[in-house]
């Protein structure tokens, strides 16, 4: 591994393959690597298997632009920016897109035994729903679960053979090519400090084969060390680092920028359908730049989402309103 | 001081939802909620009659004391006086552990078993539309001792069969068979409760523990116990049903529309006046 992490917007979503698994830092609405995901979609990557812990606005931009072809995970939706995923919903309708559903326990579980080595994580949650129906076993339905990268099964069954506490289900581990986090400090040799909720980021970073961190800021790695007990990811598990202001928006970052909930609202009803997709990233992604795309945002928006540095959220905006 | 209940022009169902939910929490119980009026619910409580409850968000906040209604569950409001800020995997080995007493969750579809769905409407390898999916639905259902529902009431939503058994009842499926069986010979030692309440737009049910089935507690003000058996497409018990909802308090109502959520992000004001 060469010295210098650093690497540009444009090189990170190269890293991501056509049919690369792929996940994320952040939850729902919050701190989702959005930079990347727009420059993977200038890019036209394809057959990308997202594996999440929640999914999320990022989520239905991957999608709607057709780079994936699996969503493997437990929610998808912008919060109460738009109340599901249109474009997951379309594309699962129209057969595009294979979806397998785990809840958000197992989800988590699955990717802390991938971060510890394990094979596999169990747990007590979700008996009898049909979350564990044979029937759903959508990987399996469609011949996928060789053993490799996906796993045999979706979940096996077993009773506790240690001290009798009944059914368990046994969840396979969440191998997965590369993390791509959005944070908002990582130090010049990959030190990571996440500010507020750190959501499933240090899970992810670990249970990754690559772990690409876009940061708000690249900051001395000797600041980050004065403090090592704030920081959140060491740096080996950080395979390459760059730094994009705002890379977030329209999702929110800690201390830094809230959510912009009209950008989400705007997008959740413009891209029902593909044309309305299609109509919406012409406008937004493509032919644009990170910095065009915060220029046609203008500063007024952006001021208006900036986090006062006291509360860490915005005091002009709450809730797109 | 007295304590002064709202008149009905007062106030909307979301108002009275929010109460009736937030009366479900006992002070010193800890609490996980989600977002929507959940959250409402729950830091009503909080400001109420259960100030020393522990509040977990999903997101990672562990025993946040937020000022006012936070966004969703991510949003930097909720570790506010927070005990710890932290992740997922904490607040989920919390709900396992057997920390959380109550959950606060919605739903788009329940069946009389209180098995809920919010992840398709339709069949699931051919669904007519594809909702959210799960989330924490299942897993705090699965773990917190009570669950308490709240949703819209439409006849659609309170069926014998949804569409897909997205967060378990008192009645869940035995896999591989898919027969139904109490949720305790499931869960084992795992077991600890499961749904108390629905809170819908039209009432507040309740579960027989033993038979797993709803039935109808309280009716909202203006609505008749049969008018509401008539709003479910399953065959609702209104043997014991027990009178009206208590209508919101002025000091509910001002602390819902004054403190925690001005900007009526979840619960509109209403002025019938």
């Amino acid at each position: 591994m060469s010295l210098d992490k650093r690497i540009t917007l444009q090189q990170a979503a190269e890293i991501i393959k056509d049919g690369s698994s792929l996940t994320f830092s952040g939850f729902t609405i919050w701190r989702r690597p959005m930079a990347i995901v727009f420059e993977l979609i200038r890019q036209h990557r394809k057959h990308l298997h997202l594996i999440e812990v929640n999914g999320g606005s990022h989520t239905e931009f991957l999608v709607g632009a057709g780079c994936a072809d699996i969503w493997e995970s437990c929610w998808v939706g912008h919060e109460l920016y738009g109340k599901y995923g249109a474009n997951v919903s379309r594309k699962v309708g129209n057969k595009e897109l294979i979806v397998e559903d785990y809840s958000h326990a197992e989800m988590m579980f699955r990717f802390a035994a991938a971060a510890n080595g394990s094979p596999y994580a169990v747990t007590q949650t979700s008996l009898g729903t049909d979350i564990h129906n044979p029937e759903y076993d959508m990987l399996g339905r469609a011949g996928l679960r060789d053993g490799k990268r996906i796993a045999k099964h979706k979940y096996q069954f077993t009773e506790d053979p240690f001290f009798g506490a009944g059914s368990q289900v046994l969840i396979p581990a969440a191998k997965v090519d590369i993390a791509v986090l959005c944070v908002q400090q990582v130090g010049e040799e990959g030190t990571v400090r996440v500010n507020g909720q750190f959501y499933s980021d240090p899970e992810v970073a670990r249970a990754a084969d690559i772990t690409i961190v876009m940061a708000e800021e690249i900051v001395p790695e000797e600041y980050l060390r004065r403090n090592a007990d704030q920081n959140t990811i060491a740096t080996f598990e950080v395979n390459h680092i760059l730094e994009c202001p705002y890379g977030a928006h329209p999702t929110g970052m800690f201390g830094r920028y809230d959510v912009d909930g009209s950008f989400l609202k705007d997008f959740y009803g413009r891209t029902r359908t593909q044309e309305g997709f299609d109509d919406f990233a012409n406008e937004w992604i493509h032919g644009q730049s990170h910095m065009s795309y915060l220029e046609k945002l203008g500063w007024p928006r952006m001021l208006k989402l900036k986090a006062n540095t006291a509360l860490n959220y915005s005091v002009r905006e709450k809730g797109g309103k | 001081m007295a304590i002064e209940y709202a008149t009905p022009e007062e106030y909307g169902l979301a108002d009275l939802m929010c109460c009736a939910a937030a009366r479900e929490v006992q002070d010193n119980e800890v609490v996980f909620a989600g977002t929507g009026l959940p959250m409402v619910a729950i830091m009503l409580a909080q400001k109420t009659h259960a100030p020393n409850l522990k509040l977990i968000f999903e997101a990672g906040t562990l025993d946040g004391r937020p000022p006012e209604i936070p966004t969703s569950v991510g949003d930097a409001r909720c570790e506010m006086g927070a005990s710890r800020s932290s992740g997922l995997y904490d607040a989920f080995s919390i709900a396992q552990r057997g920390y959380v007493d109550l959950g606060f969750l919605g739903g788009a579809e329940v069946d009389e078993y209180g098995n809920v769905n919010t992840t398709c409407i339709g069949d699931y390898l051919n669904p007519e539309l594809r909702l959210t999916g799960s989330g924490g639905n299942p897993d705090i259902n699965s773990f917190a001792k009570r669950t308490v529902f709240i949703m819209v009431h439409e006849k659609r939503r309170f069926t014998p069969n949804v569409s897909y058994i997205t967060s378990p009842g008192w009645r869940v499926k035995k896999w591989p068979g898919g027969e139904f069986v109490h949720r305790r010979e499931l869960y084992g030692a795992a077991y600890r409760g499961g749904p108390s309440a629905v809170i819908s737009t039209a009432g507040v049910f309740r579960f027989d523990e033993q038979s797993g089935r709803i039935y109808l507690d309280t009716c909202h003000p203006g609505k008749s116990p049969a008018e509401i058996k008539d709003m479910c497409h399953f065959d609702l018990d209104i043997s014991r049903a027990n009178g009206e909802t208590l209508p919101p308090t002025r000091e509910e109502l001002y602390i819902i529309h004054e403190v925690l959520d001005p900007e009526q992000i979840f619960v509109p004001k209403v002025n019938k006046g």
